[in-house]
């Protein structure tokens, strides 16, 4: 019964074959039960989508995503409201730092159309993607994949959490998988006093780090990251 | 947004005159396009009747839709044309001209029901705090799909995941849902 009922949930989602969608519609014409089902699928869409008229999606996501990852949790939502106001987007040259001159343009006339900046945003969707993900993720982001060469000068590994690097005044997080963005750049993100940098590594992996430690300061950082 | 495949072989078969792919359609946008009516006519009963005057136009016109948009903004576009046409002509109710239907009205208010209406704010947020509680495989598969509209192999692709997890993972997080819901009496 519960295979059934999920075959009509993915039918539901128009994730079915020829085959399966033809069979989903004999088991509602045969099933009150299946229809009822259907019905309540439908009615729980449109709860969801009302609920996200009326608010933010970053908000949502955020609170589906409670205390899971609260300071990264806090940096999505603050770099959401960057990229709609678009304050900043840089792209590091190949050299590894310095401003990209074509996303200077870019930001210049997202600041002045509405257009350009929702295209800005949509650019960059994998990127929030990206972050969604981290976020969502049950995996501790342990330290054994960090190099010790990568943390900044006066940073210390937290005793609590081994993903956390503290200077006493500014915490720096890091977080390493592939590079599923195929990022060949370093990009990175300012919301307010946090910061979320994306560096891809030389052997395909790309590390996340974010925090309240500015390019000032992360910029040796960046470029000893091989 | 173009109709998905799912959608396509529903068009498809109820092109080719299928009641059962429409009934089944009538059932998957019926909730959707009930609260919008509300929404735009502020009343129930009117949002009532312009949805069945809504998809028995869609029984009657199904064969112009092309996909170029996604399905429910094709029904959308209809219902908020009658609506507003009912709005101009002070709203009459023996305005529509049923007679010629092989889909019989009655087939469609079965389905018209109010519980789209009769969730109330304080059940969305009990709704909500329960989602919040499902494990973190649950809510994130269930969010991607319900709020950003994503496609399986997308939501695999960004949990990392088989697309049959996918599936599962989205079921059950229905699943608990539903049994929620029902337990706490809102549907």
């Amino acid at each position: 019964m519960t295979k059934e009922m999920e075959k009509i949930s993915a039918w539901y989602d128009g994730e079915v074959t020829q085959q399966e969608f033809d069979s989903g519609l004999d088991e509602l014409n045969a099933s009150a039960e299946t229809k009822k089902t259907l019905h309540q699928f439908a009615l729980l869409s449109e709860v969801m989508q009302r609920q996200q008229k009326s608010s933010s999606k970053v908000q949502m996501i955020k609170d589906y995503f409670p205390g899971n990852n609260p300071w990264l949790s806090n940096i999505i939502t603050a770099a959401a409201t960057v990229l709609v106001t678009i304050t900043i987007l840089y792209q590091f040259d190949t050299n590894r730092f310095g401003v990209d001159d074509e996303n200077q343009m870019q930001l210049a006339t997202a600041l002045e159309s509405p257009e350009a900046r929702s295209q800005l945003l949509s650019a960059d969707q994998n990127v929030m993607d990206h972050l969604i993900h981290i976020m969502a993720s049950n995996q501790p982001h342990g330290s054994q994949n960090i190099s010790q060469d990568w943390i900044p000068v006066g940073f210390k590994q937290s005793q609590q959490n081994p993903a956390q690097f503290s200077n006493g005044r500014n915490n720096l997080f890091f977080h390493i998988e592939n590079n599923k963005l195929n990022l060949t750049k370093v990009k990175y993100f300012q919301a307010s006093n946090s910061w979320i940098y994306l560096i891809p590594l030389g052997d395909g992996r790309l590390l996340t780090a974010y925090g309240d430690v500015p390019p000032a300061l992360a910029s040796k950082m960046i470029q000893a990251i091989k | 947004m173009s109709t998905s495949h799912g959608e396509q072989m529903m068009v498809e078969q109820i092109k080719a005159g299928n009641t059962k792919a429409f009934e089944a359609m009538v059932i998957q946008h019926q909730p959707k396009l009930l609260s919008s009516m509300i929404a735009y006519t502020k009343s129930y009963e009117q949002a009532e009747e312009i949805c069945q005057q809504t998809f028995i136009r869609v029984w009657q016109k199904i064969e112009s839709f092309r996909g170029d948009s996604a399905l429910f903004t094709w029904i959308y576009r209809i219902g908020i044309n009658l609506a507003k046409n009912n709005f101009a002509s002070s709203y009459s109710k023996n305005s529509s001209n049923t007679t010629s239907l092989d889909i019989s009205e009655h087939d469609i208010s079965n389905h018209i029901s109010p519980e789209t209406d009769l969730i109330d704010k304080e059940s969305e947020s009990t709704i909500f705090n329960f989602i919040a509680s499902l494990e973190m495989e649950l809510k994130t598969a269930f969010s991607l799909r319900e709020l950003e509209g994503r496609s399986y192999e997308e939501i695999a692709s960004i949990m990392k995941c088989p697309i049959g997890t996918v599936r599962s993972r989205i079921f059950r997080a229905r699943q608990l849902i539903l049994e929620f819901m029902n337990q706490e009496n809102i549907i």
